[in-house]
């Protein structure tokens, strides 16, 4: 029976070709506006670690107490503490280390001496971290692997360096053991990372928004870091000046510039490290009330607004516009149905069930979907390739079109077309059995 | 002509008309919203920064193996590392004026803090972002001092990137010293950038922009303090104006001369994240997400219009199919041509005017949603007016040669039986 | 075959009833060949479309074919109308779009029958109406004789039991009408039960039995001349 309404909804569609195709010019840009928004707003709302997301967490500590609270009592967050830790208690939080693994972290910008005479140093982008980072972030390596709690103690000279710059500056290969020159000193490589660009960037977004263009080129061990007094790249935040100059001055103040992620494998876990989270922020700040937060990765991320809002409107604009074209598509729908009422009254009288005119007609709509659906899917392709032409790059970067997207657009066209199609064929199906052919 | 048979044909077309209204309302609501966040876009990408940005580009430069900056002598060997690569670029032949700079407007590197009146005061008078100037700066950037003096050579200092020194005397643009000093007259005022020392205002710029274009620098996007020192990190920011027509050369200058003085040092040269940058093109870089908002919209508004105008088309098309004979039969008892093409279009006039009334409804709806969620401001009655003359104006052509299609039906339609 | 005890059909607007059946009663026996005359307005079309399940009634009852159909639900009034009865209107009602051989294949196609069986009954029943040339033809390339008699041969192809007509030659010129009347007379020679509403006497004369509506109701038969009464009768016992 499928096969007749295929039949007949080719023949109904072949019949008025202008208003097939300005059917399914609709669908398609309607669908492709929304698809290509959509595929934007995946990239950036999506879960970067979807399989650990929940075991993730970032603690915030009231570190300023009243005099630092900043911002607009409005806000529902007014009051919370800042969103990086100063130094002095990244480091404690470290020494307990209460959680199953976690890792301080911070922003680096050091500059890289290739080995070749003739070729310009390079600023390579990166982060100082402990060793359970790696297994924490589950970050994949091509060769070699991270480095041991033994290493961190130690403030052993060594690096994880991306598949990227072992390939500028080793012409790739396994360069484990080979030494590398940062900032002027000779670090030993022990990783290489392999293709790893979480996206959103969940464990530094105090730094990078939650993108991070350039990506890890450099992975130092912290205390390395801050022995060899590498400074931080990206935000200071202080509430006062810092007493003593320089990097060392810092590390001495309350400023904040270290990101911290502490994985907690169970409500039980989170629930006990909240309390030492308290028992921490009492005992080390005494003059206010314990002020102390604990946020999933997942909500850390709303909370820092990752999400541009930019990217929001756009695509309640899109959606929007993706409601008009199923009124459009519906109206037209409804004229063609009933234009047809004497047929479907002829039918209706020669036995056709109610069911058998749904199913002709949803059917004329769900082709008209699928054609709208292939036509979206070639607008979708170019939308996500022009998207970088009109978005900010870093954000831009993430939209790609892949099987997900396909299927989720093809499925959207034909849904939006059944559900345009659903009161036009309801009518439909209410044209009562005809003994004439209505002729005007 | 009557209303009435028309009011009366449309009742028969209820669900018809209802859909088509509501098209029509809700392209409205989005086109007015999406119109507005363009013209706002737009009225942000143009607003000018207060330098004279053509001929203007900058350097930005990483120092490999540069000294801590931890003590008073690695401090001064920045220093002069410094000033040698300043001296570099005026020395150029291409390049009318150099000097260093820890930021430049729309660059997003902001240094920032509040401003007191008073020593060690609660809360800040106003927000100010920070940039460290010499004597050259209001020259090389073309900043116009309005009040007051410029620095001279003997106002300025040097210090760490992480040191508190704040010099004695400073300059303040005009809407951060009409925030200050409301009574005007801000010049020999005294102010409190680090809550303990005393500066005084020497001179009055009249505009220059923040360097963030982020929305939490909106509170205070025009309100910047030229602080007379040069700041020594591992890391320098140069501003250079080209001579006029010279920019291509003196940006191929730069960073050959550079390179030449000091070879340990980064000057990034990829596309994305070029060490030497014309200040067009900083421009560009900063406003990439408004202008592609403004696209964006563009496009949707485009698409939209064209979909409810081909919508329009469509289902009147329909009903003048359906209304063939009627249409026949109307002009057999003598309606003239333009009787017809009135009636179909007197009947959009008044399907489009519901929608629109419903349209400005979502629309204000619409905006209320925008604003209190995405922080959008509130929209202006003009832009909805507008908008509904827009779609009144697209019901009007989209009907039209549907509309004269009806008209030219032949009376004698009326006799035909089928 | 058909039987209808004290129905009526009422049709409501806003502000009047009006009856376009009242206390109709009918008895259509299984083979029988019966013509409905009555003026315009009687009745005639609203008591078709009722037999044939077109519309639902006010009140009483309608057996058809032994089976009261005034509980079935939509599907199973379409189930009947497919299987058990044929039509013939009066504006052929054939659907512009499909070409005859579509139009013939429509109410095989809701019985769900196979190609073949398919196409064997409309050959078959283009056949029997002399039109097998004109399979591929649109309805629009059809004289007004040649659309009644594909609609004809529609009703034929599902071999129904009961077949419904209404002023089935009521756009047709005589020459043409004749040739559809004798199509239908030929149908009812094979056993199907016909029930004819026109207002040409001479159409009402080839029936067996004539029923005369006036005002929503069926009025005496005795009141009718003789002839058409005997000659009924004569039908009924020869079969």
């Amino acid at each position: 029976m499928f096969s007749y309404y295929l039949e007949l909804a080719l023949r109904s569609l072949r019949r008025s070709p202008g208003l097939t195709a300005l059917m399914i010019l609709t669908i398609g840009f309607g669908v492709a506006a929304s698809m290509t928004t959509w595929s934007v707003f995946r990239a950036v709302s999506g879960d970067p670690i979807p399989w650990k997301s929940s075991k993730l967490f970032v603690p915030q500590i009231d570190m300023w107490g009243p005099a630092g609270k900043g911002g607009n009592p409005a806000d529902p967050h007014y009051g919370d503490p800042p969103n990086a830790l100063d130094y002095a208690d990244a480091v404690a939080l470290m020494r307990d280390h209460r959680a199953t693994l976690q890792s301080a972290l911070y922003m680096i910008s050091p500059s890289v001496v290739p080995q070749q005479a003739g070729k310009h140093p390079i600023n390579a982008g990166g982060h100082a971290v402990y060793s359970e980072f790696f297994p924490m972030v589950d970050a994949p390596f091509k060769y070699g692997s991270g480095w041991s709690a033994a290493d961190d103690a130690r403030r052993a000279e060594i690096v994880v360096i991306s598949d990227k710059l072992n390939n500028k500056v080793f012409g790739g290969g396994n360069s484990v053991s080979k030494t590398l020159d940062i900032e002027g000193r000779d670090y030993r490589v022990v990783g290489v990372l392999g293709d790893w660009h979480p996206e959103p960037m969940f464990y530094d977004v105090s730094n990078t928004g939650g993108f991070y263009m350039s990506g890890e080129d450099v992975l130092l061990p912290f205390n390395t870091a801050i022995a060899a007094g590498m400074p931080n790249e990206g935000s200071t935040n202080c509430n006062e000046d810092p007493k003593e100059s320089g990097f060392v001055g810092l590390q001495h103040s309350s400023c904040i510039w270290i990101s911290y992620m502490a994985q907690l494998d169970n409500a039980t876990a989170v629930q006990h490290y909240r309390n030492y989270l308290d028992g921490f922020a009492r005992q080390r700040y005494p003059q206010w009330a314990p002020n102390t937060r604990l946020r999933d990765l997942m909500s850390w991320l709303d909370y820092e607004h990752v999400v541009p809002s930019d990217t929001r409107v756009s695509l309640l604009v899109a959606l929007g516009l993706l409601i008009v074209c199923l009124v459009n598509t519906a109206g037209l729908l409804l004229a063609k149905f009933l234009r047809r009422s004497g047929e479907i009254g002829v039918r209706r009288a020669l036995g056709a069930p109610r069911a058998a005119i749904y199913a002709q007609f949803l059917t004329e709509a769900g082709m008209i979907g699928l054609a709208g659906g292939v036509l979206g899917l070639l607008l979708t392709g170019v939308g996500v390739a022009s998207v970088g032409l009109v978005m900010p790059k870093d954000i831009a970067s993430l939209a790609r079109l892949d099987i997900s997207l396909l299927l989720t657009t093809l499925t959207v066209a034909v849904i939006a077309s059944l559900l345009a199609a659903l009161y036009p064929t309801f009518r439909a199906s209410r044209v009562q059995p005809a003994w004439q052919l209505k002729s005007n | 002509m009557t209303l009435h048979p028309i009011l009366a044909a449309l009742r028969r077309h209820k669900a018809g008309v209802v859909l088509i209204a509501l098209q029509i309302a809700l392209t409205l609501a989005i086109v007015c919203n999406a119109i507005f966040i363009i013209g706002s876009r737009v009225q942000r990408i143009q607003r000018p920064t207060g330098m004279d940005e053509k001929n203007l580009f900058m350097v930005t430069q990483l120092w490999v193996g540069a000294p801590t900056g931890d003590d008073k002598a690695s401090i001064d060997k920045l220093d002069a590392m410094l000033r040698t690569d300043v001296q570099t670029l005026r020395s150029l032949p291409d390049v009318e004026s150099a000097i260093a700079i820890n930021s430049l407007p729309l660059t997003n590197s902001t240094w920032s803090g509040g401003i007191g009146l008073k020593p060690a005061q609660e809360h800040a008078t106003a927000h100010a972002a920070h940039y460290f100037a010499d004597e050259q700066t209001i020259h090389t950037l073309g900043l116009r001092l309005i009040a007051g003096r410029d620095f001279n050579a003997g106002d300025v200092h040097h210090m760490g990137v992480r040191g508190q020194n704040v010099p004695p005397i400073v300059i303040v643009t005009k809407a951060l010293a009409d925030k200050l000093f409301p009574g005007g007259n801000a010049v020999g005022k005294t102010i409190y950038i680090d809550r303990n020392t005393p500066s005084t205002i020497v001179g009055v710029v009249a505009r220059m922009q923040v360097p963030s274009v982020d929305s939490w620098a909106n509170d205070f996007t025009w309100n910047s303090v030229l602080i007379p020192t040069r700041l020594d990190g591992n890391f320098s920011r140069y501003a250079v104006r080209a001579r006029p027509g010279r920019m291509d050369a003196a940006m191929k200058e730069a960073r050959a001369a550079l390179f030449a003085a000091n070879p340990m040092r980064v000057i990034g040269d990829d596309a994305d994240s070029s060490g030497v940058k014309s200040f067009a093109d900083i421009r560009a870089r900063a406003y990439r997400a408004d202008l592609g908002m403004a696209i964006l919209m563009g496009v949707i508004c485009l698409i939209l219009l064209a979909v409810t105008g081909a919508g329009i088309v469509g289902l009147t098309s329909f009903w003048v199919g359906q209304r063939h004979k009627q249409i026949g039969v109307r002009r057999a008892l003598g309606a003239r041509k333009i009787d017809i093409l009135r009636y179909f279009q007197t009947e959009n006039l008044l399907i489009a005017g519901g929608g629109a009334m419903l349209g400005v409804v979502l629309a204000l709806g619409l905006n209320l949603l925008l604003m209190r969620h995405f922080a959008m401001a509130r929209l202006p009655i003009g832009y909805v007016l507008a908008g509904v003359a827009a779609v009144l104006a697209l019901g009007q052509g989209a009907v039209f040669l549907p509309a004269r299609r009806a008209s030219n039906v032949p009376p004698v339609v009326a006799t035909r039986s089928v | 075959m058909l039987k209808m005890n004290h129905l009526s059909k009422v049709y409501r607007t806003e502000v009047v009833e009006t009856y376009a059946l009242r206390d109709f009663n009918i008895d259509v026996k299984e083979g029988e060949f019966v013509a409905v005359t009555g003026p315009s307005g009687s009745g005639k079309t609203t008591f078709l479309t009722i037999a044939g399940l077109l519309e639902t009634f006010s009140g009483g009852e309608y057996y058809l074919d032994g089976i009261e159909v005034s509980n079935l639900n939509d599907n199973a009034r379409s189930k009947i109308r497919n299987e058990k009865i044929g039509f013939i209107f009066q504006a052929f009602n054939l659907i512009p779009d499909l070409n005859v051989y579509d139009n013939i294949e429509v109410p095989l196609r809701y019985r769900g029958m196979k190609t073949a069986e398919r196409k064997q009954r409309i050959m078959d029943a283009l056949e029997r109406v002399g039109l097998s040339s004109r399979a591929r033809h649109y309805p629009a390339e059809l004289s007004g004789g040649q659309q009644q008699r594909v609609a004809i041969a529609r009703a034929l192809a599902g071999s129904p039991r009961l077949l419904l007509a209404d002023e089935p030659t009521g756009n047709l010129d005589t020459q043409m009408a004749r040739g559809v009347l004798e199509l239908i007379e030929d149908i009812h020679r094979g056993g199907a039960t016909i029930v004819m509403v026109t207002h040409d006497p001479e159409l009402a004369a080839r029936a067996q039995r004539n029923v005369h509506i006036i005002d929503g109701q069926v009025v005496d038969l005795a009141e009718e001349p003789r002839f058409h009464a005997h000659a009924a009768e004569a039908a009924h016992e020869y079969r």
